[in-house]
């Protein structure tokens, strides 16, 4: 067992670091990707300190919490970018036959497929987020060690149901070979987590918590480090991402299993 | 308990398999339909094969377009999950793609690739040798034969986009081949490379077949390959299995005739030629008849009897015709 | 004109041919809109009016977000620089009609299918959230939101058009791409009204084509801005537009030189 895991951690190495070589024979790319990503999160920022101008709660958190629940979506949803980036290829990699080597080979197909390829400029960018983040946790008052467990904790239990998507969107992309990008409806879905969840009305915050766990993913964290859930919401969160793990992974090997090759 | 001295490589048994696939409806109010209710077609692109490869054998594949080779050809390498029938490939149900199967089996594909695009060759190399958890020894040597043997010494540090059709071509079998496999699936292998290109590789094949005792299946559009490589064939049509047997025999059963030509020293009787066979051409010194097989020997004899020959070939019937024929083409 | 007609007829039947892509897409915008305006709705609480918005208003302006989204931001920006990259072009260089038309009869057909189906989600908004919309009474209002959204969206055809032909010099335009849609996105107002930024920051922007994109058919159907102004403001839309396309016809020219020297 041991031994499989250091094959494929090794593996994971090699293909990270081929994917940064590939990369860098790139750089106006790569440059592009990189300045429109720092643009979208300096806006961003940009944006959420203009509107403290103008109030001093959103939804009753202050700037530096509204600040933590934005940077907490960050995290997730980079970390995600940078271990599950192959998710957004998955289409390519299914039409042009790539998928067909990984499935003939001894080595889950899962991995490669969703984590076999690592974009390096999405490390760039995780440093300052993590490092404001540092700041904001340092800036807010003291609440004590276990606190700060618990959102490491939740932050990465989010990152386990973030990787539940992946693989059930890898899954359709593979049953499909339809889906343009079924990934994009994800990420838009996903700008949802950018606010606190309390500033959606409740049928929707219902559904962002329940239907399509966003909360969990985003909100969760940054509540559970400011004291406002229950130790029964923990509870539902972990749970939540172990049954999302078991049903994408089923979904997978259904897919596969059904899975037609593409012509030629 | 005696051990078999030829044991089966690989059988498939009444493999199936159909493709389900939507109807495009024509027009504007049809793609409105196939919005809300889509209409879908099941197509049989493999019809119960059945046939059986011992250990060491290279056999051909042979079809017209669409006729489920391809298909066929994933069913066994375990990519595709087949409607109906079984397969057993090395001990393994494809399908199940057990490690220990994929360790010891190869698939290439000759319109697609394994190699990492913007890199040399060589860091794809390097990431099979994880996938297929080679230690550094077996690696080294595995790749010094390979590189030998496809001459691919000067192109491993080259990034693969930057290599010919033929460069690529050879360092897709040495990527494929790195572990030893001991089943080599091959589609295609030989497709828009140049005649000279096509030569290497198909001498690398045979090479391989040789060395290593491997079993394998080959399917080319390019009948020199098959007839280079493989004593045996299996014709596949519509889905269906048309012939399982030696490529000569195929060779006699549809080849009922043979090609005299000859090359005359003076003046002949052109149409005299015709009492001898079907006249396929006669012109300027030289002529060409087709002749029934049991009557080669008298017509021959005749020709050099009653006509001017300074020189006579007999030939077979270009394979090309017959497999056209096979197809039930023109 | 009849090919175009064709072209634009083809790509209609495609866009519906490809259903789950258009679900997604279409999902995924909506839970964009969803998101802003409940965070918008946040911001007002109590207050009648924010950033000299009331609620009706606000909800206005997300909703034409939403649409102008659909109408301007669909660009074929991707296809185009596949179809460089690839070589595809060729294909249309050789036939008797102009790419750029050709292009803006498909872009045209994509709009048609996303606006309508914007126009749904318009009205499942309105019935779900409280508070009313703001519906101008001045077929004015209409009339000059209908013109500088269109001349909006082919603002952005032009441009978008100019920064994909990058890809006749360098099979890495997609960076550049990317960035620019980004920063168009956040420039023309497509996230939150441009009022909400600092005054030095918005006299910048007003010196761009951007805010002509969103902001500005916003806030003449919003009746935000007296007549005059809004006729004022038109011509110089119409300058950026004759700038646009001049800059787009220019770039594939000589893009189309250097495609032609280098032997595709």
């Amino acid at each position: 067992m041991s031994g499989e895991i250091r094959r494929y951690a090794r593996l994971w190495a090699r293909t990270a670091s081929m994917s940064m070589q590939a990369q860098l024979t790139y750089r106006l790319g790569s440059a592009g990707f990189l300045i429109g990503k720092v643009v979208r999160l300096v806006f961003f920022f940009a944006f959420v300190a203009a509107v403290f101008d103008h109030v001093q709660t959103v939804a009753g958190y202050t700037l530096l919490e509204t600040a933590l629940f934005f940077l907490t979506f960050n995290i997730v949803d980079m970390i995600a970018q940078v271990f599950f980036r192959g998710v957004y290829n998955a289409r390519r990699t299914v039409n042009e036959g790539d998928f067909d080597f990984y499935l003939i080979q001894p080595c889950s197909p899962l991995l490669r497929m969703v984590c076999s390829s690592v974009d390096a400029l999405d490390v760039i960018t995780l440093f300052p987020v993590l490092a404001m983040t540092a700041v904001v946790l340092h800036r807010l008052p003291p609440l004590g060690f276990a606190r700060g467990v618990l959102y490491a904790a939740l932050t990465l239990n989010a990152v386990a149901l973030v990787f539940a998507v992946h693989v059930a969107v890898a899954a359709l992309t593979v049953r499909t070979q339809e889906l343009e990008n079924a990934i994009w409806i994800y990420r838009d879905v996903m700008f949802m987590g950018r606010f606190p969840v309390d500033v959606y009305a409740a049928p929707v915050r219902w559904a962002l918590t329940f239907g399509v766990p966003i909360a969990v993913m985003t909100s969760f964290p940054a509540k559970a480090f400011l004291g406002l859930l229950s130790p029964a919401w923990i509870a539902y969160a972990f749970a939540l991402s172990a049954a999302a793990l078991a049903a994408s992974l089923a979904y997978w090997r259904a897919s596969v299993a059904r899975y037609t090759s593409s012509s030629s | 308990m005696r051990k078999c001295l030829v044991t089966a490589a690989l059988t498939a048994d009444a493999l199936t398999k159909d493709y389900r696939s939507p109807i495009k409806e024509p027009g504007l109010m049809g793609g409105l339909r196939g919005l809300f209710d889509r209409r879908y077609k099941d197509t049989r692109a493999v019809d119960a094969v059945s046939f059986s490869i011992q250990e060491g054998e290279l056999v051909g594949f042979l079809g017209a377009n669409g006729a489920g080779k391809t298909t066929t050809l994933k069913m066994l390498a375990g990519l595709l999950t087949p409607t109906s029938g079984t397969a057993r490939a090395l001990g393994h149900v494809p399908w199940r793609r057990e490690a220990a199967f994929q360790r010891r089996l190869s698939l290439v594909m000759g319109q697609r690739t394994q190699l990492w695009w913007e890199l040399p060759a060589y860091e794809t190399f390097r990431l099979n040798k994880d996938i297929y958890g080679l230690s550094e020894q077996e690696f080294r040597a595995s790749l010094d034969e390979l590189v030998d043997m496809l001459d691919l010494g000067a192109h491993l540090s080259v990034p693969v986009k930057k290599l010919s059709l033929g460069e690529r071509m050879r360092a897709e079998l040495a990527a494929a081949l790195l572990h030893r496999p001991s089943l080599l699936l091959l589609d295609e292998p030989t497709i828009g490379l140049d005649v000279i290109m096509q030569k290497k590789v198909r001498e690398f094949v045979r090479g391989y077949n040789k060395r290593t005792g491997a079993a394998i299946l080959l399917t080319s559009h390019n009948m020199t390959d098959v007839v280079e490589l493989c004593r045996r064939v299996i014709v596949i049509e519509r889905g269906r299995l048309l012939y399982d047997g030696a490529l000569d025999a195929l060779v006699a059963r549809y080849a009922d005739h043979k090609i005299l030509r000859a090359r005359f020293s003076g003046p002949f009787d052109a149409a005299g030629l015709a009492a001898l066979g079907t006249v396929m051409s006669a012109e300027e010194g030289r002529a060409a008849l087709q002749v029934p097989r049991e009557r080669v020997a008298a017509s021959a004899a005749a020709l050099l009897r009653d006509f001017p020959v300074a020189d006579l070939d007999v030939e077979e019937v270009d394979i090309d015709d017959i497999v056209r024929r096979l197809f039930g083409g023109a | 004109m009849k090919k175009y007609l064709t072209a634009y007829s083809i790509a209609l039947q495609e866009t519906l041919q490809r259903r789950w892509t258009l679900l997604m897409d279409r999902v995924g915008g909506f839970a964009v809109v969803l998101s802003l305006y409940s965070f918008w709705n946040v911001l007002l609480g109590d207050k009648a009016t924010f950033l000299g918005y009331t609620r009706p208003e606000m909800l206005t302006y997300v909703l034409i977000i939403n649409v102008l989204r659909s109408f301007v931001f669909t660009g074929r920006g991707w296809l185009l620089v596949g179809e460089i990259s690839s070589g595809r072009v060729s294909s249309y260089l050789v036939r008797p009609l102009r790419y750029e038309g050709y292009a803006l009869a498909l872009d045209l057909a994509q709009k048609t299918v996303h606006v309508g189906s914007a126009f749904l989600e318009i009205g499942l908004l309105v019935l779900i959230v409280r508070g009313g919309v703001f519906v101008p009474r001045d077929p004015a209002a209409w009339a000059l939101f209908a013109l500088a959204a269109a001349m909006a969206s082919l603002i952005f055809f032009f441009l978008e058009f100019a920064v994909s032909t990058l890809a006749f010099w360098t099979s890495e335009s997609g960076g550049p791409l990317f960035c620019f849609e980004l920063f168009l996105q956040f420039a023309a107002g497509a996230f939150f009204p441009l009022d909400v930024l600092p005054e030095g920051l918005r006299r910048l922007l007003s010196a761009t084509p951007f805010p002509y994109m969103v902001y500005f058919p916003a806030r003449v159907l919003l009746q935000k801005i007296p007549p005059q102004e809004a006729v004022r403001m038109l011509a110089g839309e119409s300058a950026w537009l004759a700038a646009a396309a001049a800059v787009a016809a220019a770039a594939w020219n000589r893009g189309l030189l250097s495609y032609a020297a280098e032997g595709g």
